[in-house]
């Protein structure tokens, strides 16, 4: 099943986030609490999806010369779309994520999916490899804002999980505290990386 | 030169169709976004001033510009419920604003925090609602407090000041003197 | 009066709300090039360039062609009743704008310097995905700055990115020398550098400014 493949591709081996490192601006914004992370990412998979097909079925009538403006405009479209329905109904996710939500244009993950993909192959292979690389996206912006969220804040969706007694790690909730555990996130992806490696030349 | 004109055709048909789906969009999205933004003020008023929901709310204005909300109890316009105003000051990292409710005799009914970019988890505690609870704890303490003399414990007053975000609190008492001060130059300027 | 604003946005952009360490902006050219102090130097050139750039034909766009304000010129063009609200445009406008910009500016500098070009050009193409150019354009209209404003905002914030930018290589250079263990080398420790710096930029936010 290859289309099976396209899809989990995006989630663990070329996971956009720590085996791409594309997407950081965002991921790193709006990862201080996992409400706000996952509201991103799923706004994120949606301009992907959407943007994926598109360029999949113009992949023919689009001159590679202009390509890449072509590419920008179907995503700024798609983004200012997210941008009014997320205004109108989820307002208050929307005032969180501020102008981190018009700046999915600029994320290099989604232009490089249109580029290194659905600029190449059929409608439903890039529509699976968007929701794909999307869900590992959403993945990542859990996992990080997961652990910001509750060393940083002693909660969980906003449900405290230590009790009073907790002394909050402030660091974790601002920028600095992003900056560190994606750090370490993809040192620890390295040593998994590298420890796979030497166990198959040992063998 | 004639690729040129055709990339430059094709370009714009692409942007002609983005632009013309996209206003489809905004046609139907925007009276949905007003009405949202709409709400959210309305229930910020709620919060200012409990009970105005029921009550007749008349903005107050010179030119364009609303300078406060004056609000009866019911359409007869007798019984004034009270005031609402907004107001801001600066605090550690950015300007507070709010909207403060108060009586006719200057107590402090309710308050709302409107916006603010102080640091996370410190300054930001000043709008915090705990886990359970509806209300920040932090603005639970103005109501009932007279507008004109309100400050933090530190400085006199009886409001506790969120540990390590002094100033944070102080923007907040601060800005309900000034508004107040204001509001009370706004009155005598139409009697 | 007007001088102490704009003192205020440029102190405010460099150290406060420092693009890089506050902001969260241009984190993938920023972590990308700080490797060695020649490309950190060329990239914050190129990038203070065209933020400045980019903050003035913004601004020019939204106040003629988007704003719904008078200065509209679709209200005077076509005789409207009233100036149109064409803001949700704004993003795909700017995008637009910026990359044809970018692409524009490098064809000038390839012809006129080759030099400079030599120095800059390489970066320019790199930037118009950079998230910091549009953010400039987006955070300008939000704050509602005028002509000079955004200008000033604009220049100040590119100096903040190449600030950062120049800071992180001079310890990434240094941290070449060291013994760092294997998986953390390369963008694992530089972004726990960063997040240090980002630390120490935290104390500048009790300045004073109002």
């Amino acid at each position: 099943m290859s289309l099976l493949k396209e899809f989990s591709k995006g989630i663990y081996t070329q996971n956009p986030v720590f085996k791409q490192a594309l997407g950081l601006c965002p991921l790193l914004a709006v990862s201080s609490t996992v409400s706000n992370g996952i509201g991103m990412g799923i706004a994120a998979t949606f301009v992907l999806v959407c943007s994926n097909s598109i360029i999949s079925l113009l992949r023919k009538v689009v001159p590679k010369k202009i390509r890449i403006p072509v590419y920008i405009v179907i995503i700024a479209t798609f983004v200012t779309i997210t941008d009014l329905t997320m205004a109108g109904f989820a307002p208050d996710l929307y005032a969180r994520l501020g102008i981190f939500v018009p700046l999915i244009v600029v994320n290099c993950m989604i232009l490089g999916r249109a580029e290194a993909f659905s600029g190449k192959n059929k409608l439903l292979p890039s529509i699976v490899d968007g929701l794909g690389m999307g869900l590992g996206f959403t993945l990542a912006l859990f996992i990080i804002s997961a652990i910001r969220e509750i060393l940083g804040n002693g909660t969980f969706f906003g449900i405290p999980l230590f009790g009073a007694s907790y002394e909050p790690v402030l660091v974790m909730i601002l920028p600095a505290g992003a900056f560190m555990t994606i750090g370490f996130l993809l040192g620890l992806f390295n040593w998994l990386e590298n420890r796979k490696q030497n166990k198959k030349s040992a063998v | 030169m004639k690729e040129i004109i055709r990339y430059g055709f094709i370009l714009m048909m692409v942007a002609v169709v983005a632009a013309t789906g996209l206003s489809a969009v905004y046609n139907v999205a925007k009276p949905r976004i007003d009405e949202q933004k709409r709400l959210q003020f309305e229930a910020a008023l709620a919060t200012a001033l409990p009970g105005s929901e029921t009550g007749i709310m008349e903005p107050v204005q010179r030119g364009d510009t609303v300078l406060y909300y004056r609000c009866y109890v019911d359409s007869l316009k007798t019984e004034l419920l009270g005031y609402a105003f907004r107001t801001g000051y600066y605090g550690y990292s950015s300007e507070v604003e709010s909207i403060v409710g108060i009586d006719s005799s200057g107590t402090i009914l309710g308050l709302k925090i409107l916006s603010q970019a102080e640091t996370p988890g410190l300054g930001t505690k000043i709008q915090e609602i705990r886990y359970g609870e509806k209300d920040p704890y932090f603005l639970r303490q103005f109501i009932g407090q007279p507008a004109a003399t309100v400050s933090l414990d530190k400085d006199g007053g009886k409001i506790t000041a969120i540990t390590g975000a002094t100033i944070s609190s102080r923007a907040v008492t601060r800005s309900i003197l000034q508004g107040y001060e204001q509001m009370q130059e706004n009155l005598q300027a139409e009697r | 009066m007007e001088l102490r604003v704009l003192l205020i946005i440029a102190v405010s952009a460099i150290f406060l709300n420092n693009f890089v360490f506050s902001r969260v902006l241009g984190i993938c050219p920023y972590i990308g090039v700080s490797g060695q102090m020649d490309s950190a130097i060329g990239m914050g050139m190129a990038v203070t360039f065209v933020l400045t750039l980019a903050s003035i034909v913004a601004w020019l766009v939204y106040t003629f062609f988007l704003a719904p304000t008078t200065a509209n010129l679709f209200y005077h063009l076509f005789a409207l009743e009233k100036p149109p609200d064409l803001t949700f445009l704004n993003t795909i406008v700017f995008i637009l704008v910026i990359a044809t910009l970018v692409q524009f500016v490098e064809m000038v500098i390839q012809k006129t310097s080759p030099s400079l070009y030599k120095s800059l050009g390489i970066y320019l193409p790199l930037i118009t995905t950079n998230c910091a150019v549009l953010g400039v354009a987006l955070l300008n209209v939000a704050a509602g700055y005028r002509f000079i404003e955004s200008i000033v905002h604009g220049f100040t914030a590119g100096i903040g990115f190449t600030i950062a930018l120049v800071l992180m290589a001079g310890i990434r250079e240094k941290l070449e020398l060291k013994d760092i263990p294997q998986s953390m080398r390369g963008t694992p420790i530089a972004f726990i550098m960063a997040g240090l710096i980002a630390l120490a930029f935290l104390g500048f936010s009790g300045l004073k400014l109002m």
